[in-house]
């Protein structure tokens, strides 16, 4: 049926778009909260850093790509 | 030794307290020795929902500041003679609970009853945490809407960090139970189905509650729903109460099944 009803251009039901919505917002949230260790290696990696140069700030943001997690490291080097 | 249970679900007001008096009498009916806890301070209504709201002299906050014994406190249900129920403190102050007097009950209880089922109240503060951080397993309570599955998700993502369990390296064992899902809503398309809320939680069914009015009824009676033979929650609550005690037993066959007044109005369709 729901062919057939896609194939007409007729709407999508309000459960499917609730599943579709639900299942892209968890994903960013999961990812949030998936890496409970997130400060730590923020404050792990600011003080390897502090070794060679001055840091500012130590920006990580986590991605879900399909099956793969990526962290995203930004280092703000301080200024000299 | 017994298990400790939590029932839980982010989300206020999807069934926690219902759930939790239900499956208490359900397993107590199985013959287990169970101990049901309210851990909503500050606002108590398992009393209520399980009809015993008249007989509380002490609470649970009472307990542990030693304010009384522990048998002192426990209620014995009614009808279901091995159900004990230990009520909520209405107090304002919600961070009254202490991690060690928590976990001195809920040790001792452990040792004292078969299982120990704690109504987590909603939300992650403090009062949740304290009642999932000894659970041995978890029942998720979820309604098949948006903001539930959501909130849902969230706790689950929470217990294993906050649990002693997980620290030693164990996992807590999680089951979702979808609450009040209506069958025909989910058949035109304008309910998430089962199916749809298990593929976002990505945890086993423990039990699908189907919709039913006769559960206001039962609660402003303080008669949990599951004594009623011919109810179909009931049935439901029957059927998760013997697979929490790792019986298997068939999933209610909610979807096709019309009922009794669906059947005599399709006839006049």
């Amino acid at each position: 049926m729901s062919f057939i009803s896609s194939f007409f251009g007729k709407k999508k039901s309000s459960a499917s778009v609730a599943k579709d919505r639900l299942t892209i917002m968890l994903s960013h949230e999961r990812a949030d909260c998936k890496l409970p260790y997130l400060d730590d290696l923020r404050k792990d990696l600011i003080d390897v850093i502090k070794k060679y140069t001055s840091v500012d700030d130590i920006k990580i943001t986590t991605h879900n790509n399909q099956s793969v997690d990526i962290l995203e490291v930004e280092i703000l080097l301080g200024k000299k | 030794m017994g298990t400790i249970i939590t029932v839980t679900s982010g989300k206020g007001g999807v069934g926690k307290s219902t759930t939790t008096a239900n499956l208490a009498v359900g397993l107590a009916n199985l013959g287990k020795k169970v101990v049901a806890i309210d851990f909503d301070i500050g606002l108590r209504n398992l009393d209520m929902i399980l009809g015993l709201e008249n007989r509380i002299v002490y609470d649970v906050v009472d307990v542990m500041e030693e304010r009384c014994n522990l048998s002192q406190a426990l209620i014995n249900d009614k009808k279901a003679k091995s159900l004990y129920f230990l009520p909520a403190s209405q107090t304002n102050d919600k961070d009254i609970l202490d991690r060690t007097k928590v976990e001195k009950l809920l040790l001792s209880l452990k040792t004292d009853f078969d299982i120990v089922l704690i109504d987590s109240p909603a939300g992650i503060e403090s009062g949740f945490e304290h009642s999932i951080f000894l659970a041995d397993r978890a029942l998720i309570v979820s309604t098949p809407d948006v903001s539930s599955v959501r909130d849902a998700d969230r706790v689950i993502g929470i217990i294993d960090a906050k649990s002693e369990k997980a620290k030693k390296g164990e996992e807590v064992e999680k089951h979702v139970i979808i609450n009040r899902i209506k069958p025909e809503m989910v058949k035109s398309g304008n309910m998430l189905s089962t199916e749809d809320v298990l593929g976002i939680l990505a945890l086993p069914l423990i039990g699908v509650v189907p919709d039913d009015e006769e559960i206001i009824g039962s609660t402003n009676m303080g008669e949990p729903i599951i004594n009623r033979e011919k109810s179909i929650a009931a049935e439901s609550y029957r059927r998760i109460s013997r697979r929490i005690l790792g019986e298997e037993i068939e999933f209610l066959d909610i979807s096709a099944k019309k009922g009794f007044f669906g059947a005599i109005k399709g006839i006049f369709k």
